[in-house]
């Protein structure tokens, strides 16, 4: 194994592709300047010229045909998993807003209950007791008050009386 | 624009846009290098086709996430990789019985029969086989990354920058795990390289 940073470079080339006319010059003449690394070089060379020769690997003739088949599978359980998972959740988007109606009606409520509840019920009984009081009369009766005044003067008090029945 | 385009990235652009037929035509061009990448990776002919054909499906999956800025063959063999990586570590903890482990019927008998390949093979190609044979334990036996790195230096389509990006690491440490997988490899082939028995079987 060698280190040269022009053996490895050429070296990395063949790795890759066959060396250009003139990479190939410039390894000879590396190689005739250091014979030592002739034996790794044929080592290389014939290690490349292996692992390219490897056989390919045997592919189904309807290889592609199945991968779109898959494909469409993969799709189709897609759609289907999304479909029961809207149908799953579907209801479930509405749990908030009912949620929230329910909160706002609850709170209504009981707002109603506290400011009318027992106030309500005394106002109603307000009614009721004045319902029972005869009704007052109207006020055209006394459009003639100051004539029938003046006309029928009231007694003066009977002091007398007043006196023996105290 | 889009004739500047990398004719892959092309037909990727038009795959997002739900163009099965451009789909087609990718899988059709890369089918034969993913399977060897995913054979000689899983040493099986079934599972490497089960793997290379789950490998386009997630290139369909993911069309969405591809970006035209990467080349869509390092995109492609970076799915493969992992997915290779997968189904090695997934046989690591759920491994498969010996093929030496006897019958349970009859103990003399092993529970797995495979065919002799050597002795089916003809004469004028067993030193071929032999070889071949040597190289697939070679790779089999080398350590998962240095085995993927020399099979993506295979590749043509990928330069050095690109196999290291499949690789996750620096081209430096992509050439040097292609050099050290390549050191053993030699090592283990050093009678047929030598005697040029690679020639003979031209």
């Amino acid at each position: 194994m060698t280190h040269d940073p022009i053996y490895d470079r050429l070296r990395e080339l063949s790795w890759r592709r066959e060396l250009t006319s003139a990479e190939a010059a410039e390894l000879q003449a590396w190689l005739a300047a250091h014979p030592e690394g002739r034996e790794d070089w044929e080592a290389e060379a014939g290690l490349t010229e292996a692992l390219g020769r490897l056989p390919d690997a045997p592919v189904a003739s309807n290889f592609t045909a199945r991968v779109l088949q898959a494909v469409e599978r993969e799709t189709a359980a897609k759609q289907r998993r999304r479909q029961r998972n809207w149908q799953f959740t579907g209801w479930l988007r509405w749990l908030p807003r009912t949620a929230v109606a329910m909160l706002v009606l609850g709170a209504c409520l009981i707002s109603y209950h506290r400011l009318y509840g027992p106030q309500y019920k005394e106002l109603v009984q307000s009614v009721a007791a004045v319902s029972r009081v005869s009704s007052l009369p109207g006020a055209e009766i006394l459009k003639d008050f100051d004539a029938i005044r003046v006309l029928n003067p009231t007694p003066a008090a009977d002091e007398e009386l007043l006196a023996v029945l105290k | 624009m889009s004739a500047e385009l990398d004719p892959d990235a092309a037909l990727m652009l038009r795959v997002k846009q739900g163009d099965s037929g451009a789909f087609a035509e990718l899988v059709h061009k890369y089918r034969q290098p993913v399977m060897n990448v995913a054979y000689r990776m899983l040493g099986d002919a079934t599972e490497a086709e089960d793997l290379a054909q789950n490998v386009f499906v997630q290139v369909h999956k993911s069309a969405h996430r591809y970006q035209v800025s990467s080349k869509f063959s390092t995109w492609l063999f970076t799915i493969a990789r992992n997915l290779c990586l997968n189904e090695i570590r997934r046989r690591s903890r759920h491994p498969t019985s010996s093929l030496q482990a006897p019958h349970p019927d009859n103990e003399d008998q092993p529970l797995h029969q495979v065919e002799d390949a050597k002795t089916a093979s003809p004469p004028e190609t067993l030193l071929h086989g032999e070889l071949e044979e040597k190289i697939t334990q070679g790779l089999a036996a080398l350590p998962e990354n240095q085995r993927l790195a020399i099979l993506l230096c295979r590749q043509d389509e990928l330069s050095y920058e690109q196999i290291a990006k499949v690789l996750g690491c620096s081209v430096s440490a992509t050439k040097s795990l292609i050099h050290r997988g390549r050191e053993t490899l030699k090592r283990e082939l050093k009678p047929y390289l030598r005697t040029g028995v690679w020639r003979e079987s031209k």
